[in-house]
């Protein structure tokens, strides 16, 4: 390939997933002028996404580290379960079973460092099995029946109440939490040392930067992520179900990739992962205004995490010419 | 160059680092074309264009980084890339077994056929791969450096099989840097030097002193450094007995403030890795450090740095920098705790503080958000050097400073070197290329086989000298 025929190609990469986006909204806007372009679908569709992106915002920090986290979906369910149980059958206040929850929520991601920093198990595996086992333990903690009964008012309107000016909960905290973690990346020195750990681990480690302590920061910042959708969750379906959060596994490594694709030729990045979770919100916003079958979902599902992956890694073959 | 082999000899092949080994092997294996001149096998010319040619006209080579499958067994790995004997599509390894025996009882192989080759000896691996080299017919193995990683017993055995294979018409061409297995084992020898065959020494003319000639050349002597001795200047680094064997084995220097201390040796003599020794990136089997007074023992180079060392490594690359990534935040990787406020990072402070050493050390780069990957390699390794700068750490180690580096900056490199060393640093500089430490260092050692064999003062430290020690037989 000519110079001149890469430049373009990796301007193209590096825009495309912004330019789908604006391409996808403004062919819904155009087939469905009522329903679709309004206020109200928009806060809709940010509120639906807002969720996702809390735990793939988490995983975002995993993947810069230079690892990958598959137990935050099965750990989201039992975190749902845990906030609920706490709450209901422990009788805990509500700041306390939430406190708990994410508590745990970092010793899962503790766990997941240690196994891959100190026991040194391929990431896929180490999270695999731990999520696996999460997942055990969900079923056991409900002995597979949700947790419905007796949640309290207060603790619904954690995801359904609004703040000022009739903003969704949900959209506030996934606010701060993506605005957290693109300042602690982008605008901080241990952000240096985590893009550096994930970059080069061995030139990060010659030159000073303690990679397995950052490695285990990445782990921990996905658990807690994932601990807070959990919660956020079981207030939204007011229960405790045994596989609620499992299905956001998928989505959030679908935006982390797209965001990968974004901008940066391949690097993984939190804003990058912000733009890949709308698209995705935004595809199955428009699925729903059609009337699309559910098995639909699946198929666009599938497709977004290939082509996701495919333009993550045209980014980075462009980058390494 | 030119190289004549017959068939059933040892053929030696020595030279100092860089003087063309590697080249003439790549260029054999059909790695490297040739620009100019001929092969000719058997008398017929041949042009041999890929690997797969090279074994094709019955040439195999054994390198020093032993191609493996850990999880296969030993007849698998014999077999590896080999057309197999099968029955009905499925492979027979009874039959295959039956056929490989006599040739792997012939070189020696004591472990069963059927065994995984994990947990191996070195030596083990080396016959494997004869082994393999005689299933192919191979009349001709090229060796490099074949004792590198094999205990002394295991170099025996590895002698008397070469022994055997030349009795059977096989022609060997062994690369080593260790001139008393060349004097042992062949009955000719072409010497290398700046890419060209010097010598060709056969019977009588077979000597140390011969061989060790034909590497150095009768060239002139580079005139000596007439800077002023050594400092005498406080110790801030002493090692004692330092150890990681085989690797290592038993280093003790001190290293003085503002003192350059150039380690030399040839490639393998356990330089590098006794500086990441030092930098708490291995971990010793045995020995002390102090550093400016205090017990130092680093358990990972963050003690290292934080305890007041720096590291410029060997693979700049690899281990040096972050390509994808922008030269500020490469210089700026070791100096966080500077140029934050809080946890934030002071944008100005970082702003200003690189381009101080931008300009100090004349790297050319389109801006401080350049990618470090678009620099040239000088402009690199000045980028990783730069990063030391703005920690000024009170041990500097430089591990191949100018590898790769064009001839310009490679005298801005020397010059800040000398400089940092002026200003109080203690620098300790590895070096493969003998040219370099007499114009850089006060003092120099000289490794071999993971010993130190010999340490140069002032006006002894020449060319010739560094390199005569690097073929010293260890103590």
């Amino acid at each position: 390939m000519t110079p001149r025929a890469k430049r373009s190609l990796g301007l193209f990469a590096r825009y495309a997933t912004i330019l789908g986006l604006l391409a996808m909204v403004a062919a819904f806007a155009w087939l469905s002028p009522r329903a679709f372009p309004t206020l109200n679908n928009f806060t809709n569709v940010l509120n639906q996404a807002s969720l996702a992106l809390i735990i793939a915002a988490g995983l975002t920090l995993a993947v810069i580290v230079g690892e990958l986290d598959l137990s935050i979906g099965f750990a989201a369910s039992l975190h749902g379960i845990l906030v609920t149980g706490l709450i209901v059958a422990n009788e805990l206040p509500i700041p306390a079973a939430i406190l708990i929850v994410l508590a745990v929520g970092a010793l899962i991601g503790l766990i997941n460092g240690l196994i891959v920093t100190k026991i040194k198990v391929n990431s896929v595996i180490a999270t695999l099995g731990v999520g696996t086992i999460l997942t055990g333990l969900a079923f056991a903690y409900t002995s597979g029946v949700p947790i419905v009964s007796g949640v309290p008012e207060a603790f619904l309107q954690l995801s359904l109440g609004r703040w000022l000016y009739g903003v969704p909960n949900d959209i506030v905290v996934m606010a701060l939490v993506v605005g957290g973690l693109w300042v602690l990346v982008e605008r901080t020195g241990v952000g240096q040392e985590i893009q550096a750990a994930g970059g080069n681990p061995e030139a990060a480690r010659l030159a000073g930067i303690d990679v397995d302590r950052i490695k285990i920061l990445g782990f921990v910042i996905s658990g807690v992520c994932a601990a807070l959708t959990g919660i956020l969750l079981a207030s939204r379906l007011g229960s405790g179900t045994a596989s609620a959060g499992d299905s956001y596994l998928l989505t959030a490594f679908a935006a982390v990739f797209l965001g990968s694709a974004t901008l940066r030729d391949g690097e993984f990045h939190v804003l990058g992962t912000l733009i890949g979770a709308l698209i995705i919100a935004f595809a199955f916003n428009g699925l729903n205004i059609f009337g699309a079958p559910t098995y639909s979902q699946y198929i666009l599902q599938g497709t977004i995490l290939i082509v996701a992956v495919g333009l993550s890694s045209l980014g980075r073959s462009i980058a390494e010419r | 160059m030119s190289l004549e082999l017959h068939a059933g000899e040892v053929h030696g092949l020595v030279g100092a680092n860089g003087a063309g080994k590697s080249t003439l092997i790549r260029v054999l294996a059909g790695l490297t074309q040739p620009d100019r001149g001929h092969i000719t096998l058997d008398g017929h010319p041949v042009e041999i264009a890929t690997p797969h040619h090279a074994t094709a006209l019955g040439m195999s080579f054994i390198h020093q980084e032993l191609t493996f499958v850990p999880g296969m067994t030993v007849l698998q790995n014999i077999m590896l890339g080999l057309p197999k004997r099968s029955r009905l599509g499925i492979v027979d390894w009874r039959a295959i077994a039956r056929d490989v025996a006599p040739v792997a009882a012939r070189v020696g192989i004591a472990a069963p056929l059927f065994a995984s080759v994990k947990g191996l000896a070195a030596a083990e691996y080396w016959l494997i791969n004869i082994c393999r080299a005689l299933i192919r017919k191979a009349r001709l193995i090229v060796m490099d450096e074949p004792t590198a990683s094999l205990s002394t017993a295991e170099g025996e055995r590895l002698f008397a099989i070469v022994g055997e294979l030349t009795r059977s018409g096989v022609a060997v061409l062994y690369v080593s840097h260790r001139l008393d297995e060349i004097l042992r084992l062949c009955r000719r020898v072409t010497a290398f030097r700046d890419g060209r065959s010097v010598a060709q020494l056969a019977g009588g003319e077979l000597t140390r002193a011969a061989l060790v000639g034909a590497i150095v050349g009768g060239a002139v002597e580079p005139t000596a450094r007439t800077a002023a001795p050594s400092r005498e200047g406080k110790v801030v680094l002493r090692v004692v007995d330092l150890s990681r064997r085989p690797r290592v084995d038993g280093v003790s220097l001190s290293l003085h403030r503002g003192e350059v201390l150039g380690v030399g040796g040839l490639v393998g003599a356990g330089r590098t890795e006794l500086a990441r020794l030092i930098y708490g990136a291995d971990r010793p089997d045995g020995g002390t450090m102090v550093l400016a007074g205090v017990p130092f023992a680093p358990r990972h180079p963050t003690a290292a740095v934080r305890a007041g060392l720096g590291l410029v490594p060997e693979e700049r690359r690899a281990e040096g920098l972050l390509l994808r990534k922008s030269v500020a935040f490469n210089l700026q990787l070791a100096n966080l705790a500077r140029i934050t406020r809080g946890p934030l990072i002071d944008a100005a402070r970082r702003r200003t503080s690189s381009l101080a050493v931008v300009r100090d050390l004349a790297i050319k780069s389109p801006s401080l958000d350049a990618p470090v990957g678009r620099l040239s390699g000088g402009n690199q390794q000045k980028v990783v050097i730069g990063r030391w700068l703005l920690r000024s750490p009170q041990v500097l180690i430089l591990d191949e400073p100018t590898r790769g580096v064009d001839v310009g900056a490679r005298g801005e490199i020397h010059r800040l070197i000398r400089a940092l060393a002026e200003k109080g640093m203690a620098v300790l500089v590895i070096s493969s290329e003998a040219d370099e430490l007499p114009d850089l260092c006060d003092r120099v050692l000289v490794m071999a086989e993971g010993r130190v064999v010999r340490e140069l003062d002032g006006a002894a430290i020449t060319r010739n000298a560094i390199i005569e020690a690097s073929y010293a037989k260890a103590a």
